[in-house]
C-alpha cells in the first residue's frame, strides 16, 4: 500500500538508527515523550525502541483516549445505560473500562443495551432504525474524532432525529501538554506530536512548547519510519541547539489544519471549565461540552447522571504511566493482578495504553531492558 | 480494515489512527469508500471538491485528508 510499505522498510530503518547514534551526545540521557498512544502502540509493535541507542528514552505520553476517561465518567455511562429503553453505543475499547462497579460490558451481560459502533454515525443509524429507543452515543476522543462526533450532531439536527443525544468525553490535546510541562517530576527534551490529531488541529498549536518551554516537537506519522525519523529530527535539533515545531507528517499533516473540521467543532462544542484526567487530575478547558446550541441533543442534560468523582484503584499506577514517571513495567501490579483481560487501570485497557502495548509486544524482553 | 473490537489488537477508532481509503461513490457529503475489500459510508464534508478514485485518510468514518 503506498505510503505505507515504504515507511516500514527495515534496511531503511537502520540507516535512519545509525543517524540518531550519529547525532547523540555520549554520556547525554534523552528523554523523548510520544504524546500518542498510536504511536505507543507503534513502537512496540514494530520494536521502535529496539533500534535506539540506550541513553536514548522514550516516555509514553497520555495520548490514550481511552486511558485517560476517569471512573466517574464510566459510571455516569452505565448509569444512563442501565435507563428503561436507551440503546446506548460507544466504541470497543470503552467496553472494557472499569468504573467503579464493572465496566459497560458487564452492564450489558446485566441487561443494558449497550451496542459497540465504529463511527457515532453508525450510532445515528441505529436511531433512525428504532425510532421508539433512546439512542445515546458515548464520544471519547481527541480532536482526530471530535469532527465525527460533530458531524453527527450536525446531521442528527438537520435530519430531526430526536431519539439520539450524545454524552460528551472529548478532549483536548494542550492543556494536558501544558500540565505536564509544569510537572515538577517530569524531565522531557522533546515530544513526538501527535500525527492524526494534527490532520484537524494543525501543527502550529504546539508552537507554545519551543516558545514557551523550550523543548522541540515534531509531528510524525505512525509507521515506524515514520517515528525513527522524527526522533532523528529532534535529536538533531537538540545538537544544533535549536528549538521549534517541525512536521515529518507533511504527507497528510496540513502546517493549520482542517479549517472545516475547526469550524464544526466550534458550532457544536464548547470548552468545559475543566474535566478529570485519569493520573492527571483536573485540567482547565481540557474537554468539550455540547454547546449551547446543541444542549438539546446532550445526553447529560436528557439523563440524570451521578457525576460522582471516583478514586482510581490504589493499586494502580496509570497517573505515573501517563506522565511518564514510571515505565508500565514498574507498576506493581501489572502483568500479574492487571492484564489486558482483567484490567484495573485504563493504561491496560486500550491496546494503546502503554501498558497494553507493552504487556502485548515488550513484555518479552522485559529482562533485557530491565537490565 | 476490522470494525473497532474489543479482541482486536488495536482499536483504529480509540488509537487515533486513520485508515487510508479509495472513493468508490460520492452522494452530496456521503461517498462511499473502499479498504481491504471492505465498504463503509463515510462523510466527506471536512474536504473539497471529493471525487470517485480519490484516496482518503478516514476517521471513525470521517475523511480527515485527501491523498496527494
Amino acid at each position: 500500500m503506498k505510503f505505507v510499505d515504504e515507511f516500514r522498510d527495515g534496511a531503511l530503518g537502520q540507516k535512519v538508527a545509525a543517524q540518531i547514534l550519529g547525532v547523540v551526545e555520549p554520556g547525554r540521557h534523552y528523554k523523548v515523550m510520544e504524546v500518542c498512544g498510536g504511536h505507543t502502540h507503534s513502537i512496540y509493535r514494530y520494536g521502535v525502541d529496539d533500534l535506539l541507542p540506550e541513553n536514548v528514552e522514550l516516555v509514553h505520553g497520555p495520548g490514550c483516549p481511552v486511558c485517560v476517561i476517569p471512573m466517574g465518567r464510566v459510571d455516569d455511562g452505565i448509569a444512563i445505560a442501565r435507563e428503561p429503553g436507551v440503546i446506548f453505543t460507544c466504541f470497543g475499547d470503552m467496553l472494557r473500562v472499569p468504573g467503579s462497579n464493572g465496566t459497560l460490558l458487564d452492564a450489558k451481560a446485566q441487561g443494558a443495551d449497550v451496542r459497540m459502533v465504529y463511527s457515532p454515525l453508525d450510532a445515528l443509524r441505529i436511531a433512525k432504525a428504532e425510532p421508539d429507543r433512546e439512542v445515546v452515543f458515548f464520544a471519547i476522543g481527541f480532536e482526530t474524532t471530535a469532527p465525527s462526533t460533530a458531524l453527527t450532531l450536525m446531521r442528527a439536527r438537520a435530519e430531526r432525529v430526536t431519539n439520539f443525544s450524545c454524552m460528551c468525553n472529548h478532549v483536548t490535546i494542550v492543556p494536558p501538554l501544558r500540565a505536564l510541562l509544569e510537572s515538577p517530576d517530569l524531565r522531557l527534551d522533546g515530544f513526538i506530536g501527535p500525527g492524526h490529531v494534527s490532520t484537524v488541529v494543525g501543527a502550529r498549536p504546539f508552537e507554545f512548547i519551543p516558545a514557551d518551554y523550550g523543548r522541540p516537537v515534531v509531528v510524525a506519522g505512525f509507521e515506524p519510519l515514520d517515528i525513527l525519523q522524527a526522533i532523528h529530527m529532534i535529536l538533531v535539533q537538540l545538537a544544533e541547539r535549536r528549538c521549534e515545531v517541525e512536521n515529518q507528517y507533511t504527507r497528510v499533516v496540513p502546517y493549520d489544519g482542517n479549517l472545516r473540521a475547526l469550524a464544526a467543532m466550534a458550532e457544536v462544542f464548547a470548552l468545559r471549565p475543566h474535566f478529570e484526567w485519569r493520573g492527571l487530575g483536573f485540567i482547565s478547558q481540557s474537554a468539550l461540552r455540547l454547546s449551547d446550541a446543541y444542549a438539546d441533543l446532550d445526553a447529560e442534560r436528557r439523563f440524570a447522571v451521578p457525576g460522582v468523582r471516583v478514586a482510581d484503584p490504589k493499586a494502580c499506577q496509570c497517573g505515573e504511566v501517563l506522565k511518564g514517571v514510571i515505565k508500565p513495567w514498574e507498576c506493581k501490579v501489572f502483568g500479574t493482578a492487571c492484564t489486558p483481560e482483567h484490567a484495573i487501570g485504563t493504561c491496560m485497557v486500550s491496546p494503546e495504553g502503554a501498558c497494553a502495548a507493552y504487556y502485548n509486544y515488550g513484555r518479552f524482553a522485559r529482562d533485557r531492558v530491565v537490565a | 480494515m476490522s470494525a473497532c473490537d474489543p479482541h482486536d489488537p488495536h482499536c483504529i477508532t480509540c488509537g487515533d489512527v486513520a485508515v487510508e481509503m479509495l472513493v468508490v461513490e460520492v452522494n452530496d457529503s456521503l461517498a462511499v469508500c473502499e479498504a481491504e475489500g471492505e465498504a463503509r459510508e463515510v462523510e466527506v464534508a471536512l474536504l473539497e471538491d471529493v471525487r470517485a478514485g480519490d484516496r482518503l485518510l478516514v476517521h471513525a468514518d470521517v475523511g480527515l485528508v485527501k491523498l496527494a
